[in-house]
């Protein structure tokens, strides 16, 4: 009766366990997309909250239509899970599908963890509250342009919690004609390998002058890199190598590009660029061979073993060659043909010396 | 209708583990009985239904194991990228070895082999051994995916984030080793063991 109670007690168990735990708690990793989670846990009001997060947006230089701009946005007084995980969204709309910024005409060029997606994933630090960037080229229409920072997160509560910010709207003005400013289709890379030290390529328009100013993250006094131009264009130059010192371990480096055209002198936001671990080396034939050699010496190990360990009283059991080479059978020259058992004390016939005679 | 094959992966996985769940603990289970002698009366049919029960899930488990490494190798897209993904290359062949000695031995010995303390001994080691390497596969397989694993609740973890890499020829060159060693082993201890039926 016991024994049933508790094989009932533990499959019980096993089916309640998994409704008490939560879906993605490590998060789902930096990509383009959309707050499309209506039916998911973070969009069901019945699994989620609201969450207890201020989140406020603010504009780090005025927009220009296809110059870049920083948006800053700070997220505080949250309590995540304890994990510390949080999910933000930039978009241009609630919609909830082809809500993504560059749906709308803007164009990521960096985001806070150095990529360039529209939902980041980040630790909240101890203190709650925390400063984020995004830098985006604005569209190109000039005129009001909506953004939202939307939030996901968890709960040490085991809720799923959403938060969306007020609208915030980027007046996006007219630029004169010839303005310079970074080029729509480049990109800031994440990015560099440790100890790459080869130039950053830098794509700009109507420029016919940069400067590069970058700095450790950390430090405050920026320095002044060297820039060559690629092209061969005489009045404008709009591809460009910028010489930054490579970095090692977990560094950040910070840079600035300044575009010029004549009188023109546009200050682009700051960019960031991490440091990535060098790129695996393994193949992955070498994989599988290591793996089969692997299981093939582990069974060879283990055979082995299984054949040591074997009781030795069985092993005597089948084999009598021990008997026989001991056996006290001594061949005579009196009696040829027969031998003498000193154990039984008495003879018998040589098999072999009747197998030579025939 | 189509499965993605990372699906088709994961789907083999589970029954995989599932399986060697129930290998692991009957054959812990024969060791126990053995070397405790809980209780004479119920033991024999104890014993029994535990052997019968942990032959049945490895030879199911190693039934679909090469499916499991095959549909993973499928969804890895042939690549082995990360030291992570090498790991779990790596996890898989042990476990296999593990899993095949285990099955090997069974099938070599009969189930006699509980009744020989030091093999039994052995025996359940083997299986506790190559559970572990199938959960540390399957772990690196939930890193891979939701960066995170059931593992990561546990305070020990072996190494997954840094891999020992091989170049191809020192790999090539261990598997012939490990073919070789293997030709011996079975040449020269197959001879020597029989089946130990019950007592």
């Amino acid at each position: 009766m016991n024994r049933k109670v508790i094989v009932m007690l533990l499959c019980m168990f096993l089916i309640i366990a998994p409704g008490s735990s939560v879906a993605n708690p490590g998060g789902n990793g930096d990509a383009d997309r959309d707050y499309s989670c209506g039916g998911s846990c973070h969009g069901d009001p019945s699994l989620s909250m609201a969450s207890d997060a201020t989140i406020d947006i603010t504009l780090g230089n005025e927009a220009f239509s296809g110059q870049a701009v920083a948006i800053h946005v700070t997220v505080s007084d949250i309590t995540t899970s304890s994990n510390g995980i949080i999910g933000l969204f930039i978009l241009s709309s609630l919609n909830g599908n082809s809500d993504s910024p560059e749906d709308h005409g803007w164009n990521l060029i960096q985001d806070p963890n150095g990529g360039s997606s529209n939902y980041i994933e980040m630790k909240a630090p101890s203190s709650g509250s925390t400063t984020v960037t995004w830098v985006l080229l604005s569209p190109e229409n000039s005129g009001s342009h909506e953004l939202y920072i939307q939030i996901h997160h968890g709960s040490n509560y085991g809720k799923a919690y959403s938060g969306v910010s007020d609208k915030f709207d980027v007046n996006v003005q007219d630029v004169p004609e010839g303005l310079p400013g970074l080029a729509i289709d480049w990109v800031a890379p994440s990015f560099r390998v440790s100890g790459d030290n080869s130039p950053l390529s830098i794509s700009t328009r109507n420029s016919t002058d940069i400067a590069v100013h970058w700095m450790l993250e950390g430090e405050w006094e920026p320095n002044l890199a060297i820039v060559e131009c690629k092209s061969n264009s005489e009045e404008v130059c709009n591809d460009w190598e910028a010489s930054i010192p490579a970095t090692m371990g977990e560094t950040n480096i910070l840079y600035r590009v300044t575009t010029y055209n004549g009188t023109y002198s546009i200050e682009q936001p700051w960019l960031k660029m991490g440091t990535a671990p060098p790129p695996f080396e393994g193949e992955v034939w070498s994989a599988r061979a290591h793996s089969f050699a692997f299981a093939l010496l582990i069974i060879s190990f283990l055979v082995t073993l299984q054949a040591r360990l074997y009781p030795v009283n069985s092993r005597i059991e089948f084999d009598q060659t021990k008997n026989v080479t001991d056996s006290s059978l001594v061949p005579s020259d009196d009696s040829p043909g027969w031998l003498w058992n000193s154990e039984t004390e008495e003879w018998v016939e040589d098999p072999e010396y009747l197998r030579g005679n025939e | 209708m189509m499965v993605g094959s990372a699906t088709f992966h994961t789907a083999m996985a589970e029954i995989v583990v599932g399986s060697m769940v129930l290998a692991t603990i009957c054959a812990v289970g024969c060791s126990m009985v053995r070397l405790l002698t809980i209780s004479e009366s119920n033991n024999e049919a104890l014993m029994v239904t535990m052997d019968r029960a942990s032959l049945a899930g490895s030879l199911l488990a190693l039934l679909f194991l090469p499916i499991v490494i095959l549909s993973g190798n499928i969804a890895a897209d042939g690549q082995a990228e990360s030291a992570l993904l090498y790991n779990k290359f790596v996890y898989s062949g042990l476990a296999l070895g593990f899993w095949s000695a285990f099955v090997i031995g069974r099938l070599r010995m009969g189930p006699g082999l509980w009744q020989v303390r030091s093999l039994s001994v052995l025996q359940s080691t083997t299986a506790a051994l190559a559970f572990l390497m199938t959960s540390m596969a399957s772990s690196i397989g939930g890193k891979l995916v939701r960066g995170e694993s059931l593992f990561d609740i546990f305070p020990f973890w072996l190494p997954t984030d840094t891999a020992a890499v091989l170049p191809l020829w020192a790999s090539a060159s261990l598997l012939i080793l490990g073919m070789v060693t293997a030709v011996f082993v079975f040449k020269f201890t197959l001879p020597k063991i029989e089946r130990l039926e019950h007592s």
